[in-house]
């Protein structure tokens, strides 16, 4: 399977790859490191706490399918809001997710307007000067693939992609490890080899 | 001819060179996993976008299989305080 390339590579990428300065610019090496997994694993188990309690808590009839496709929805949300956060707002796709959930607006943002002076931005004509029609056809689609990427021209939305996708892959491969452990902790419960303190107070409250 | 040509970025309009767009087209060729296109091989540019798209989707539809199946393990696992240290402890 293709995720499990990656996961290799941030085995054995991972300590190196930390030590690098982080530039302005997104860099994709990041999101194959340990460390960016695991920030985002412990803030995605916070989060499906969350949405675990508002379901929980919510009326609904039982074992109703319904319900069952909206909390569906929620984990995904939740796990591509908890992403995009993790960009920290350097790339257009962050930004739109972050924006799409926080408002709840139906409109597609204008944000995707590029801002003068950027690197990574053309004017449309130069970019889009020479292209065969089957290159300017793919790029559309992969513009509508990429949150709030739709009307980008074609070096700007490469630079979206380039981030986009390891950003994908690390969620795939928290959210598959989640889960495991999940499965795995559901089985037997077993006396804790050491105590998250966080953790108890939070469940409690 | 000579401007379609130039190697240098105009100041300020940023004008993208044939260059900078195969440039940009390898760094994504490196970023889709190996087996769709291979490492070196020079790749047309509308065949890196397609790889790209079907492997977006193809993450898409992961991320859709994994929240349905977090959703289903959020109802049913217990979540007791030490399953969730046990939780923590496998994912460090």
């Amino acid at each position: 399977m293709a995720v499990s390339d990656a996961v290799g590579e941030a085995a054995v990428g991972g300590g190196g790859e930390r030590k690098r300065k982080r530039g302005s610019k997104p860099v994709p090496a990041k999101w194959r490191t340990e460390g960016e997994q695991r920030i985002y694993s412990s803030k995605l188990i916070d989060a499906l706490r969350r949405v675990r309690r508002s379901s929980a808590s919510a009326p609904s009839s039982p074992s109703s399918p319904p319900s069952d496709h909206v909390r569906n929805r929620e984990v995904r949300e939740a796990a591509d809001r908890v992403l995009a956060v993790s960009a920290r707002g350097r790339t257009r796709w962050s930004r739109a997710i972050l924006s799409r959930r926080t408002l709840r607006r139906r409109v597609r943002l204008r944000a995707c307007r590029p801002k003068p002076g950027s690197a990574a931005c053309v004017s449309r004509a130069a970019a889009e000067r020479r292209k065969s029609p089957a290159v300017e056809k793919k790029t559309r689609v992969l513009g509508r693939l990429v949150p709030g990427c739709r009307k980008l021209p074609l070096p700007s939305l490469l630079e979206e992609v380039w981030d986009y996708i390891p950003a994908l892959e690390m969620q795939v491969r928290a959210m598959n490890a989640i889960a495991e452990a999940f499965s795995t902790a559901g089985g037997a419960p077993s006396s804790p080899t050491h105590v998250d303190s966080m953790w108890i107070e939070e469940e409690t409250m | 001819m000579s401007a379609r040509r130039s190697r240098s970025r105009q100041a300020g309009a940023g004008r993208i060179t044939d260059e900078q767009i195969d440039d940009l087209m390898s760094k994504l060729q490196a970023i889709l996993p190996e087996a769709r296109l291979g490492r070196n091989d020079r790749v047309s540019a509308a065949k890196v976008l397609q790889e790209a798209c079907s492997y977006i989707r193809s993450l898409h539809r992961e991320m859709d299989d994994l929240s349905e199946r977090l959703s289903e393990l959020l109802s049913t696992t217990e979540m007791s305080s030490a399953q969730a240290a046990v939780v923590r402890s496998l994912l460090m």
